[in-house]
């Protein structure tokens, strides 16, 4: 579903932001990017929605290279990638509802398929009572629960979260994650970017560990911290892949 | 924010239209005043009046020739004796000393010295004056207006379209959040920019039409006053042009100002 092939970028700053990442993400996996501050967790989210592209290598979503596509395809592809961001980054002046009615219209769905669809996202996310307010009148749990379903209300295959959690208590952020597990669950793939080690212990799925850049572990069912006494086999995990 | 658009709109145009409404009535004035001179022509003191009509109706042929008038000796003649009335003793002078004289307009101000040559080659002409010093020296201050008021116009164009741009740069960088969330969730660039656009439009019309009203406004309180204050020649400084179309060319400039602002500065925004 998305591959990563020797894939580096460096600001212009010069910064070294990711060096020789290789990742291969199937259909249908639940896959957490840990990391301390700066290691280039978002910076790889960023690469697979096109917000960014590499210095080297390449980048490929559902068996297309997203580094080779025009400007002009990039809304396309963006329409097939769900993504919500630690600032839930809503339209303030419109409504839950109209936020999620927004996506729909911008991608030409038909009149009778909006309220459809978006009822559909709004009751999974549990957001349904909440849809005539504006975000300001949410919470931050109710903030990202929206920002969650305008993300899937095109159903994409792939949905992408960067930081969900991090504006949130830890029971808000579980109840977060559990949504995003229940998306999974239903056959999107799902990228979370994260430092909650809370969230990341309690789940247990698939780890993917950045430090400065390149990828130290990848463990199908792993921790937010890697235990001791299983760094060998950690070591040759990667030897492997 | 809209109303800071609008505003800025609003004012760099009045201040372009009531500009160029100034330049152009300069314009218009100091070309009246080169289309004021005329030529005199002075026939033989003796020449007789079929020679004088001879040469009335060759000045008429030349196709720089506006108007031709053959002025009355004997009018010309009691004029003169009016005025020197006091002055000179006149009782020993008899018949009419005068020369026949003719007036002649030129079609075009600027080729008034271009026709004298012509009429002075004419046979029968014995003298012609065109008060060409003069006519040089002012016809000079026309095209100094001009110029100087198409730089400045020129100038105050690009100023305007700077200013009215920046303010909708303004308003697109306090949407900045909005515009990236609709390139987030899949929007075209066409998508996001068309209404952007229109939106430009809209901003720069209703801008120029308040501009419109501020002109209108302006120039007839300061035509009243310069009638009131000032002499007759200076009372006329109308541009000349007519005011219906250039208020209609104000408001459609202030929309295309309006649209190309918002065209380049959304492009930045655009970029991912």
């Amino acid at each position: 579903m998305i591959e990563f092939c020797d894939v580096s970028l460096a600001y212009p700053n010069g910064v070294q932001a990711l060096s020789d990442v290789n990742l291969r993400v199937a259909r249908g996996d639940f896959v957490f990017i840990v990391g301390p501050t700066g290691s280039g967790k978002s910076t790889l989210l960023g690469l697979v929605y096109r917000e960014l592209l590499p210095t080297q290598g390449r980048v490929f979503v559902a068996g297309q290279d997203v580094t080779e596509i025009p400007q002009s395809a990039v809304p396309y592809l963006r329409r097939r990638i769900g993504v919500c961001f630690q600032d839930y980054k809503l339209l303030p002046q419109k409504t839950v509802w109209e936020n999620l009615a927004f996506v729909l219209r911008v991608t030409s769905v038909p009149r009778r398929e909006i309220r459809k669809r978006i009822s559909e996202a709004l009751d999974l996310v549990g957001m349904m009572h909440r849809c005539d307010s504006c975000p300001a009148e949410l919470s931050g749990g109710e903030q990202q629960r929206a920002s969650i379903a305008r993300a899937l209300v095109n159903n994409p295959p792939i949905l992408i979260a960067d930081e969900p959690t991090g504006n949130l208590d830890p029971d808000t952020s579980w109840g977060i994650i559990q949504i995003l597990s229940r998306i999974n669950a239903r056959g999107t793939t799902v990228l979370v970017a994260t430092h909650d080690n809370q969230v990341v212990d309690r789940l247990i799925r698939r780890v993917v560990a950045l430090d400065g850049g390149r990828i130290v572990r990848d463990q199908d069912r792993g921790l937010y911290h890697h235990p001791p006494e299983s760094e060998s086999l950690c070591q040759s995990e990667l030897t492997e892949s | 924010m809209a109303v800071a658009s609008v505003s800025t709109v609003a004012l760099s145009m009045a201040i372009l239209g009531a500009f160029l409404l100034l330049v152009l009535g300069s314009h218009r004035f100091v070309e009246r005043q080169l289309a004021q001179f005329e030529i005199a022509v002075f026939l033989p003191v003796g020449a007789s009046p079929r020679k004088a009509d001879e040469v009335r109706d060759a000045i008429r042929k030349l196709p720089l020739t506006k108007h031709v008038e053959l002025l009355s000796r004997e009018k010309e003649w009691a004029e003169f004796k009016r005025s020197m009335n006091t002055e000179i003793d006149l009782g020993g002078v008899t018949g009419n000393p005068l020369p026949y004289a003719l007036h002649v307009e030129s079609k075009d101000s600027r080729k008034t010295n271009v026709l004298a040559d012509q009429i002075g080659r004419i046979d029968g002409v014995a003298h012609v004056t065109d008060s060409r010093e003069t006519y040089g020296r002012v016809k000079a201050l026309a095209d100094l207006v001009k110029i100087l008021g198409f730089v400045a116009a020129l100038i105050l164009c690009f100023t305007t379209i700077f200013i009215i741009s920046n303010a909708i740069r303004l308003t697109l960088f306090a949407r900045r959040h909005e515009i990236k969330i609709m390139q987030l969730v899949g929007a075209t660039n066409w998508f996001i920019r068309v209404p952007l656009v229109l939106e430009g439009i809209v901003f720069g019309a209703i801008g120029a039409a308040v501009a419109v009203g501020l002109v209108s406004l302006g120039s007839g309180y300061i035509a009243t006053m310069v009638q009131e204050r000032f002499p007759p020649m200076l009372r006329d400084l109308s541009s000349g042009i007519d005011r219906g179309l250039f208020l209609t060319s104000l408001v459609s400039g202030g929309a295309l100002i309006g649209a190309l602002g918002s065209l380049i500065s959304i492009r930045r925004f655009l970029q991912t």
